[in-house]
């Protein structure tokens, strides 16, 4: 394994604080909310790993005991993820199928399913923007997503997956929220927001998952 | 591609200023040995940072050249490397492409210029194409795919967004297999995105009254090839997002002594160059001679 403190960054001199903040600023980094449909979430998910894997042999190495997963954020991150929601989707077998299919990375598949229903109702629209999301089409993919949320308004899953594009991908997980294209002073605002929204659903607050 | 990728030099210290300069003029005399000298003409800061994209996490030796623009002075210049060779292939055969596309959509009074780069550069084109025949068909395959979309008068702007965004990602192929090609990938297909949002926001007003297709024209209303307040911020959102995705990516690789320019660009040049876009005001720095004047100023 890699010297943990190189992972986090830091100097193995580093006050316990200063090693909790670095290994924050990193987890935060990488949280699985900002590679939720990206074609690098693996990828992300091995840097949490190792992370997390640092962190807690750091601790361990200092308080002389073997504890510190408790203390690590996002140890649990696989939760809810791709596969977790299942349990919340009541719809019918083929929108079952077409959600399978994105999770699969199928997106051929899932928009020949999609294409062959004619109701096009909240769901197909939330359907139809994942893919568009999935394939980088970010602008289609917010109006799908605007359109399911005005069909179906108390929908969670959808109107979350509208909050994130609305936001311009921003999580709150990411440092730097006010950066962006300053054309609008209002887009500010909306980002703190979404930040203090999504903080008050603690770390699992902002994710929209197909499954 | 008209330069719209760059890092905020000014805000850059000196040392990393000069390794951007070595880099642009690297690739000037890359171009140069593998193309001939007209295909010199092409550089600008998009394919200086195709270079940086794709070079090791090291910088290689320099060397000291004459500059054809300033020919009293040598320049420190990269070494040729194998990034290098690939991002001077990679940008013949795009600007080769975007010149017949030029050809293509102007008439033949004022297509002549195009015709004439075109033909100036075939030679270049030729031989890279032959070195790059993947990167070569990909080009070829996506700007057939736009001249469809823009045949029909394609009213998404991520459609034909796609087109080049897929084109510039294929530029990552050539890189081994493994996660940091996934992250090139990734990165280059939504700077692709970016570049070519940019690029019809800033030819938007051009287009309106030339009647030339422009997906903004279809995506928004754009009254008098303009785009009001609440257009303005539903496309800044949309590349801003590009730019969130890149950024996302970009961490997942350590691009090494790269670090502070590729920051420099994807957290803030970025914002700043589409603010400029969007508020009409990133064409009156267009023009070669001025970005030329610029880097020298600025890296000086």
């Amino acid at each position: 394994m890699n010297d943990p403190y190189q992972v986090l960054n830091i100097s193995r001199d580093a006050s316990d604080a200063e090693v909790k903040k670095a290994y924050l600023e990193l987890a935060r980094k990488y949280h699985p909310d900002n590679y939720h449909d990206s074609p690098l979430e693996d990828l992300a998910q091995e840097k949490m790993k190792e992370i997390n894997a640092a962190y807690e042999q750091i601790t361990k190495e200092r308080s002389g005991r073997a504890s510190g997963s408790s203390a690590s954020y996002g140890g649990s991150y696989s939760y809810g993820y791709g596969y977790g929601g299942s349990q919340s989707y009541s719809g019918s077998s083929v929108f079952q199928q077409i959600r399978l299919a994105i999770n699969r990375g199928d997106l051929t598949r899932a928009e020949g399913l999609l294409n062959a229903i004619s109701d096009h109702n909240a769901e197909w629209n939330f359907l139809k923007g994942t893919i568009c999301f999935r394939r980088g089409w970010l602008d289609e993919a917010r109006r799908y997503y605007q359109t399911a949320c005005q069909m179906d308004p108390n929908n969670a899953e959808y109107r979350q997956a509208l909050n994130y594009m609305e936001s311009g991908g921003q999580t709150a997980y990411q440092q730097g929220g006010t950066f962006g294209t300053d054309c609008d002073s209002g887009l500010c605002g909306k980002l703190c927001c979404a930040y203090v929204l999504c903080n008050s659903f603690g770390y699992g607050g902002f994710r929209f998952c197909c499954i | 591609m008209y330069g719209y990728v760059r890092p905020v030099l000014k805000e850059l210290p000196q040392e990393e200023q000069d390794r951007f300069r070595r880099v642009y003029c690297g690739l000037c005399h890359t171009l140069g040995k593998r193309h001939g000298l007209a295909a010199r003409f092409i550089l600008n800061y998009d394919f200086t940072f195709l270079a940086i994209l794709l070079s090791e996490p090291e910088e290689s030796g320099c060397l000291h050249c004459f500059c054809p623009a300033n020919p009293c002075r040598k320049r420190e210049a990269l070494i040729t490397t194998p990034a290098l060779e690939l991002a001077a292939d990679e940008s013949v055969i795009l600007a080769y492409w975007q010149l017949q596309d030029g050809v293509a959509d102007h008439g033949f009074w004022t297509g002549l210029k195009y015709r004439l780069a075109a033909r100036l550069l075939r030679r270049a084109y030729r031989r890279a194409a032959a070195w790059r025949p993947e990167f070569d068909q990909a080009a070829r395959c996506q700007l057939e795919t736009l001249a469809e979309l823009e045949e029909q008068r394609c009213a998404s702007i991520d459609r034909p967004a796609d087109a080049f965004a897929q084109l510039l990602a294929a530029a990552a192929k050539e890189a081994e297999e493994g996660p940091r090609r996934r992250v090139l990938r990734e990165i280059l297909y939504h700077l692709g995105r970016w570049i070519y949002l940019a690029d019809a926001a800033d030819d938007l007003a051009k287009d309106a009254a030339r009647g030339n297709y422009n997906p903004l024209r279809y995506r928004f209303s754009c009254e008098g090839g303009v785009l009001d307040e609440e257009e303005k911020r539903q496309l800044a959102l949309t590349m801003d997002h590009s730019v969130h995705l890149i950024e996302s990516a970009y961490e997942l690789w350590n691009f090494g002594c790269w670090d502070p320019i590729l920051r420099s660009t994807f957290y803030i040049g970025l914002f700043s160059v589409a603010k400029a876009v969007l508020e009409g005001e990133f064409q009156a720095s267009k023009s070669c001679k001025d970005r030329k004047t610029k880097i020298g100023e600025e890296s000086k």
